[in-house]
């Protein structure tokens, strides 16, 4: 009688406030979109038309190809630099928490000692404390380091708010499997590399890669901390966006970034979903 | 003694001391992270704000000056007071959304998994793109604006009601519901897939009525989850920038935005007076902190779970 052996229901089986309740955050969530891609797509849109006055494919003979895309793709509009630069930041971050969070996690969740509950807190700290009040004093210390403006230091500081995601996912997976598997295999005789790579890492496959991705997505989708660092430099797909949109008006080309913007996260949430779905990211 | 040693304990030379050198060695990398960006953050800005900063030729260290002149000023105490509005509201409005969707998205219907993908988007996306989002729907040339001018309501985009560019934050709020209701859902959704449908179930079957399930059972339940998933939101909240600065009424702003005018000015000393709002700042989000997470082990401890 418990939810798995039931057959699923049809969205009638909850009842109306609830069915009310998802259709609307659904709305509310997907919605917004629609008008973007139409503003990306229109040739002028006056105000107060629903729909835009002139359509791109009107004007074919004057400009061949939608105006806002035209622009986001040739190169003045610094998109490309700008989403390699993102996925390139976000690959170099995972991969960094990774190698720094894996031993830590088998230690948290293995180990009992003095002092665990207080380095627990301080793990979640940085989620704790607000973004700017980290951003704006670690500048500091970047600029008399020189790191302030470079990839090294954007990429060190997208390990605070990752670490503490990783480190979560990673305890979590190294709790669920415990130490047998490991025992048995050294006393069978296998080396510690062995060990690692042919019993431990398949076991906890899985929860790594949740880790990672969730790391990857809190990296692309930073804004703060890479503006702050970054210092202009180093152009991330939000810091771009933001530098079109800070004046507080969007127009084609803009809308045209913001949907350049999201496409990494559609992506990921298309093909990722189901690794990240059942992992509590804050508990 | 760490109890996965004892499996093993005959096999290795010295294990106990092997054990705990590699436990030190495998743990001290994110020791020098966390110790070396965060409290290297934490002690330059405190010590920072107190007016020590050599490399711009200033050292008054200790020095309450920049303190005093920001908490007495009445502009300050604005810029805290909208700071903190947004947060709660926005934090607020979250958890009121996010624990009945949550619930709601937990039984299993044919399209549950679809809507929970779907209401998962905003979580995958840069808060930019909420705020490009929030311009294309709420500002005056947007589309409610347009929507109420086909009502015929209104016949000027300037008469369209200020959403945006509003000391209110209707437009900031909006954004953070958008984005944070996601991860408030996945998190208690995550809860919730753990503790299962049974003690639902058993208060069902002794005839508990749907109210008194969610509120006996179902609550109490997911507390952890609301507790933490509410905690980091509303610190975000509180340190985030770009939202109320585009977003927002302008002066006086909120206090990330504030700290940030400082740093940009041309002349440094006013880098001092900012970091003295950011120390402010993170002071205030951990009175905040510390002081909801008493109340929760209180309440927690008035439950019997503690």
């Amino acid at each position: 009688m418990t939810g798995q052996t039931s057959k699923p229901r049809d969205l009638k089986a909850i009842s109306p406030w609830q069915r009310l309740l998802v259709l609307t955050m659904a709305t509310f969530t997907i919605a917004p979109f629609a008008p973007l891609i139409i503003q990306s797509l229109a040739f002028r849109w006056a105000w107060p038309n629903i729909l835009p006055t002139v359509w791109w494919h009107e004007q074919r003979e004057r400009s061949p190809f939608p105006l806002a895309w035209d622009y986001v793709f040739s190169p003045s509009s610094r998109v490309g630099e700008a989403t390699i630069n993102t996925l390139g930041i976000g690959i170099a971050v995972t991969l960094l928490c990774l190698l720094i969070c894996l031993p830590a996690a088998r230690v948290l969740a293995q180990r009992n000692f003095h002092g665990k509950s207080q380095l627990e807190f301080l793990i979640a700290l940085p989620l704790l404390l607000p973004e700017a009040a980290i951003g704006i004093a670690l500048l500091m210390i970047f600029i008399a380091l020189g790191l302030a403006g470079t990839y090294a230091g954007v990429i060190v500081v997208h390990l605070i708010p990752t670490i503490p995601y990783m480190v979560r996912m990673l305890t979590a997976v190294y709790q669920g499997h415990g130490t047998e598997a490991e025992d048995h295999a050294r006393i069978l005789g296998a080396n510690r590399s062995q060990i690692f790579f042919r019993v431990t890492l398949p076991m906890i496959l899985p929860g790594v890669i949740a880790g990672c991705l969730f790391t990857f997505l809190v990296s692309t989708n930073l804004f703060l901390l890479t503006f702050f660092i970054g210092q202009g430099h180093i152009i991330t797909l939000p810091t771009l966006l933001f530098a079109k949109i800070s004046g507080g008006a969007l127009d084609a080309t803009g809308a045209g970034i913001a949907l350049i913007a999201s496409i990494p996260g559609i992506i990921l949430l298309i093909f990722t979903d189901r690794f990240i779905r059942n992992y509590p990211l804050a508990e | 003694m760490p109890k996965a040693l004892s499996a093993h304990s005959n096999i290795s030379a010295s294990p106990a001391f092997m054990q705990n050198l590699r436990d030190i060695a495998e743990i001290t990398p994110l020791l020098v992270v966390l110790l070396g960006l965060f409290g290297g953050a934490v002690v330059l800005g405190i010590l920072q704000s107190f007016g020590y900063a050599p490399w711009f030729g200033i050292n008054e260290f200790p020095t309450t000056q920049y303190f005093e002149r920001l908490w007495f000023s009445s502009d300050f105490w604005v810029s805290l007071g909208l700071t903190l509005y947004y947060g709660f509201a926005a934090t607020l409005i979250g958890l009121v959304i996010s624990v009945p969707l949550s619930i709601a998205l937990s039984k299993k219907f044919k399209s549950s998994r679809l809507f929970g993908a779907l209401t998962r988007l905003p979580l995958m996306v840069p808060y930019t793109v909420g705020i490009a989002l929030a311009l294309v729907m709420l500002g005056n040339g947007g589309l409610f604006s347009r929507i109420s001018a086909g009502l015929g309501l209104i016949d000027d985009p300037s008469q369209f009601v200020r959403v945006l560019k509003s000391h209110w934050g209707y437009g900031i709020i909006a954004v953070y519901v958008w984005k944070q209701v996601p991860f408030m859902t996945l998190t208690l959704s995550a809860v919730l897939a753990r503790k299962g449908e049974d003690t639902v179930e058993a208060a069902m079957v002794l005839g508990a009525s749907s109210r008194q399930i969610f509120w006996r059972v179902t609550l109490p339940q997911i507390m952890p989850g609301i507790v933490s998933a509410s905690l980091i939101c509303f610190a975000f909240n509180i340190g985030a920038f770009e939202a109320p600065l585009i977003l927002g009424g302008g002066y006086p702003d909120t206090l990330p935005v504030l700290a940030w005018r400082y740093f940009q000015d041309a002349n440094y000393a006013f880098q001092l007076q900012g970091m003295a709002v950011v120390v402010s700042l993170a002071l205030v989000s951990g009175v905040f902190l510390g002081a909801y997470l008493l109340g929760y082990r209180r309440w927690e401890r008035a439950r019997g779970r503690v």
